[in-house]
């Protein structure tokens, strides 16, 4: 029951804050001197009722407040509203989510698989050459830029053939079966995992090692030690789970990260998801397509913190007496 | 020592992967120096177009060049989002224009080789002698993709209830207004149209070759009115729903990846043994991001086609020899690039002019702008920046129209002339720096639009050869959309270097930007309330080559109107045109009929294009 009314609590208080983030958003993308007609106007071949006949239809032709309460009104309703080119907003997002998802979820799966253990035995045996080999290969992983890793990798890929130059099927995907389309899918998705699994497991492993440091060095492990405790029992009964916290707070930011922290690299790659689209819609000032993505991203943000809140009540007592 | 071994493991196999890396044949460097020109193989040229033929009563075309086999694919590429639609009433873009143009085919199309008209999926057509009545005669026995025949309904329903009716992007209306008037289309018999106008009007039988939309599909959005009409035939159909004409019909649409076409086996084209056209079974576009991984899935023989910028040229013709594609030259394009100077004189609304009044009266002098002209080195620009992959241009239409002026020669730089001219008209140098006779110190903006790295590079280099005649030139590249507002609301620009496409085979689009009050007159851009207030009297010149331009029905007679008016243009100097980049083309050998040409491009005989080992 407390629990409830803390969810519903915070709920409440997210509110006003969408609000204030599409009030800001949504005036500094109409103040911007983009003008999505500029094409169309500089165009021979269109006549003044064309462009002024977007225009209307744009919306375009009414004061920024009024735009805005209009575009609030239909929000509000569920109603996201075309994008410059006349398609559903809704649809467009439909079109690209799951691609992106579809990457993202695999890259977060693969990284925690591997990124938390990682960092656990970085920590147990730390300073030893096993520990020294990670700190060098993180550090690596770390100071890469995945604009310049994945580009690093597209060439590669042009090189041997041994990948495909992004995308994310082949020419005959329809033409294959269940487990063709499948291994097609896997074999698209190689490079991209490569670049975001490097980039995220380097930062997840260091601070899945610091934690694990910082709590291995507590009064209570030597206690625990001192009382005679297997090693077992001391580092996943008593060190983890106060070293996990933090980590709780982190998956709350790869959630919300989920829809757009790909955005670079799906660029790069040429891959069907949520940045190229918004990318484009930015460059074009497309506004409702734009506010779809940015709303999304702040109600991924909140959704993601909560649940990490949620999670940290759930693991952690001292908290769960506070709130 | 373990560790040891692993750490001796990895350096081999980081080694070995670098090896690999290297295996694929890179650019021998002696073989850099090749230059282009000995590309232009004009074998090509000798493409016969189809011709029709009756077959058991149904009237075909038939493929006048080698007989192939039949199977295979194409991958070309599109660069952007993809497509926004099928409908080709709707399309506003070009990858749109390019998606529906393969889905439906026109009335009349133009020849790829000489740019005259050409009939398609008519059979025939005839002008009267007064040039007011259009005959169109249609194929007999030709069906659309579901089976159902092609008539003279569906080509009176496009016309009048879709294009007429102003439904979807209406440019096409637009520009068949002919003195506030549209065209009257009627049908003689099932297989006959007649289209009536009321003046001669040479371009309209240009406005022929649009799509034409089968009746029994489209009739239920039509009648659900415009808004839905907006959303019809949108990318989201279902492709085994969309009825369409053209060689190939739309199997499936991946958004962001790829539009798969196959073979419409209900096409109207039959190669000389009979057989039903096209040869592939399939026509794909991958939807690429932009031009870097163009090229990239291009060396990966992901794609059989690619259009090559200037810079790659270089680098693909040394690697040609031994590789699998083959590079053509299709010549100049139909773009235009060129520096623009604002001779505005007018005041705006609040009462202050558009442009500084000191500098008003040196873009309105000819000399000053004849002294600009000489100085820009265009060679120099095509060899930096275009890679030598382009032809200097001096004519207001681009170097592959038909109706280019060809008496208008080609001139080099000459600093001696402008600094001659210039002193003609009072201006002198002063420590270097160039003054007017009123002894105010030359300096002026140019813009461009930021991004754009071909116009940024000219800008640099037109600066740097205006900066040898004294003039203070401050270069900004600003970004797109603003510079738009300059030029078209504003009017607060000085000079501009931009681009404009044009149509090589019909100037009278142009009548935009010549027109006095032309929306796109951006050199003496006037609001609608101006109207034609102020005007030049080669403007008035001008104005009338396009008006009558348009009017004069035969190409001999037209083309003086065209000449004249590329004469003017090339006088007065209002626009200073800089060079057209040419277009080379890299296909892979495998492909066989390959008859591109400037006018249609690398693919227009799709339909009869094989692969030599192809399947069956």
């Amino acid at each position: 029951m407390e629990i409830l009314k803390y969810i519903f609590k915070r709920i409440l208080q997210a509110i006003p804050l969408l609000i204030l983030i599409s009030f800001i958003s949504f005036f500094i993308i109409r103040l911007s001197p983009v003008d999505p007609l500029a094409e169309l106007k500089l165009n021979p071949s269109i006549s003044p009722a064309t462009v002024e006949k977007e225009r209307q239809r744009l919306g375009l032709d009414k004061p920024i407040i009024v735009q805005y309460g209009k575009w609030a009104f239909s929000f509000v309703k569920g109603d996201l509203g075309v994008t410059s080119t006349g398609e559903r907003v809704s649809q467009k997002l439909k079109e690209r989510i799951p691609n992106t998802l579809l990457l993202t979820t695999v890259v977060i799966i693969l990284t925690w698989i591997v990124g938390v253990p990682l960092g656990i035995i970085a920590a147990v045996k730390w300073r030893t050459n096993f520990d020294r080999f990670l700190t060098v290969l993180t550090s690596i992983g770390m100071a890469i830029p995945s604009f310049f890793f994945a580009v690093l990798l597209l060439l590669f890929a042009v090189k041997t053939g041994w990948f495909p130059i992004g995308g994310l099927t082949g020419p005959n995907f329809s033409d294959l079966s269940f487990w063709g389309k499948f291994l097609d899918i896997s074999y698209h998705l190689v490079l991209p995992v490569i670049v975001l699994f490097t980039i995220s497991l380097a930062g997840l492993q260091r601070q899945m090692r610091a934690n694990m440091l910082d709590v291995l060095d507590s009064d209570y492990v030597k206690f625990a030690r001192a009382k005679g405790l297997p090693e077992f029992v001391v580092i996943y009964k008593h060190a983890l789970r106060n070293a996990v916290n933090p980590m709780i707070t982190l998956l709350g930011f790869e959630f919300a990260g989920l829809l757009s922290g790909a955005a670079l690299t799906e660029y790069v790659f040429q891959y069907p998801g949520l940045g190229r689209l918004i990318l484009e819609a930015v460059l074009k000032s497309d506004i409702n397509l734009v506010m779809a993505s940015l709303m999304m991203g702040a109600v991924m943000l909140v959704a993601g913190n909560l649940i990490a809140d949620i999670l940290l009540i759930i693991t952690d007592p001292r908290i769960r007496v506070r709130a | 020592m373990i560790w040891r071994v692993f750490r001796v493991i990895i350096v081999l196999v980081c080694v070995g992967l670098l090896c690999k890396a290297c295996l694929v044949k890179d650019v021998p460097p002696e073989m850099t120096a090749n230059r282009t020109e000995n590309s232009s193989d004009n074998s090509f040229l000798n493409y016969t177009s189809p011709k029709n033929v009756v077959v058991n009563g149904s009237d075909y075309q038939q493929s006048q060049i080698s007989v192939g086999k039949f199977g295979g694919e194409i991958i070309s590429s599109t660069i952007g989002e993809g497509p926004k639609t099928f409908n080709p009433f709707n399309s506003k873009d070009n990858t749109s224009s390019t998606m529906a143009g393969i889905l439906y085919d026109g009335l009349l199309t133009t020849n790829p080789v000489t740019g005259q008209p050409e009939p398609k999926l008519a059979k025939d057509f005839s002008i009267s002698p007064d040039w007011k009545t259009y005959t169109i005669y249609l194929r007999q026995g030709i069906n659309w993709s579901d089976g159902k025949p092609i008539t003279a309904d569906d080509v009176v329903f496009s016309w009048k209830d879709i294009i007429f009716a102003g439904l979807g992007d209406t440019s096409l209306r637009d520009s068949v207004y002919i003195d506030g008037k549209l065209p009257k289309v009627r049908k003689i018999d099932d297989y006959t149209v007649e289209f009536k106008i009321d003046k001669p009007y040479a371009p309209f039988v240009r406005l022929l070759s649009a799509s034409i939309a089968p009746k029994h599909y489209f009739l239920p959005a039509v009648k659900k009115g415009a808004a839905y009409f907006d959303g019809f035939l949108s990318t989201n159909t279902n492709p085994d729903e969309i009825v369409s004409s053209g060689a190939f019909k739309l199997k499936e649409y991946i958004p962001a990846q790829r539009v798969v076409f196959e073979r419409n086996p209900n096409y109207y084209l039959i190669n000389k043994n009979g057989d039903k056209l096209p040869y592939l079974d399939r026509f794909i576009y991958l939807i690429v991001g932009d031009l870097n991984n163009e090229v990239l899935k291009f060396e990966a023989k992901e794609l059989d086609v690619i259009n090559l910028q200037g810079s790659k040229v270089a680098r693909y013709k040394s690697l040609e020899p031994h590789s699998d594609f083959k590079l053509y030259n299709l010549g100049p394009t139909t773009g235009t690039m060129y520096l623009s100077v604002n001779i505005n004189n007018r005041k705006n609304k609040n009462g202050d002019y558009y442009v500084n009044p000191i500098k008003q009266k040196w873009f309105q002098d000819l000399n000053f702008r004849t002294a600009i002209d000489y100085a820009i080195d265009r060679r120099n620009m095509v060899f930096n920046i275009a890679n030598g992959i382009g032809e200097p241009l001096y004519t207001a239409e681009s170097l592959n129209s038909i109706y280019l002026n060809k008496n208008l020669k080609p001139y080099e730089k000459n600093l001696e002339k402008s600094r001659n001219l210039l002193q003609k008209s009072g201006f002198y140098l002063k420590n270097e720096k160039l003054y007017d006779k009123d002894g105010n110190r030359v300096e002026f903006n140019l813009y461009t639009n930021a991004g754009n790295t071909e116009r940024e590079a000219i800008g640099v280099m037109v600066k740097q050869d205006l900066e040898e005649l004294g003039m203070k030139v401050n270069f900004k590249p600003i970004e797109f959309n603003s510079l738009v507002n300059k030029l078209v609301s504003t009017f607060d620009w000085d000079m501009v270097i931009m681009g404009l496409t044009g149509s090589p085979i019909e100037p009278n689009g142009g009548k935009n930007v010549w027109l006095s009050d032309g929306r796109l007159h951006m050199f003496n851009m006037r609001t609608p309330s101006e109207g034609k207030s102020g005007i030049l009297s080669w403007e008035k010149d001008l104005d009338e080559c396009f008006i009558k331009g348009a009017l004069a029905s035969n190409f001999d007679e037209r083309k003086k109107y065209y000449d004249r008016y590329q004469e003017i243009v090339y006088n007065q100097k209002p626009m200073i045109y800089i060079y057209s980049p040419i277009i080379i083309v890299a296909i892979r050998d495998k492909f066989k009929n390959i008859y591109p040409t400037s006018l249609g491009g690398m693919l227009h005989n799709i339909a009869e294009i094989w692969i030599e080992g192809g399947k069956k």
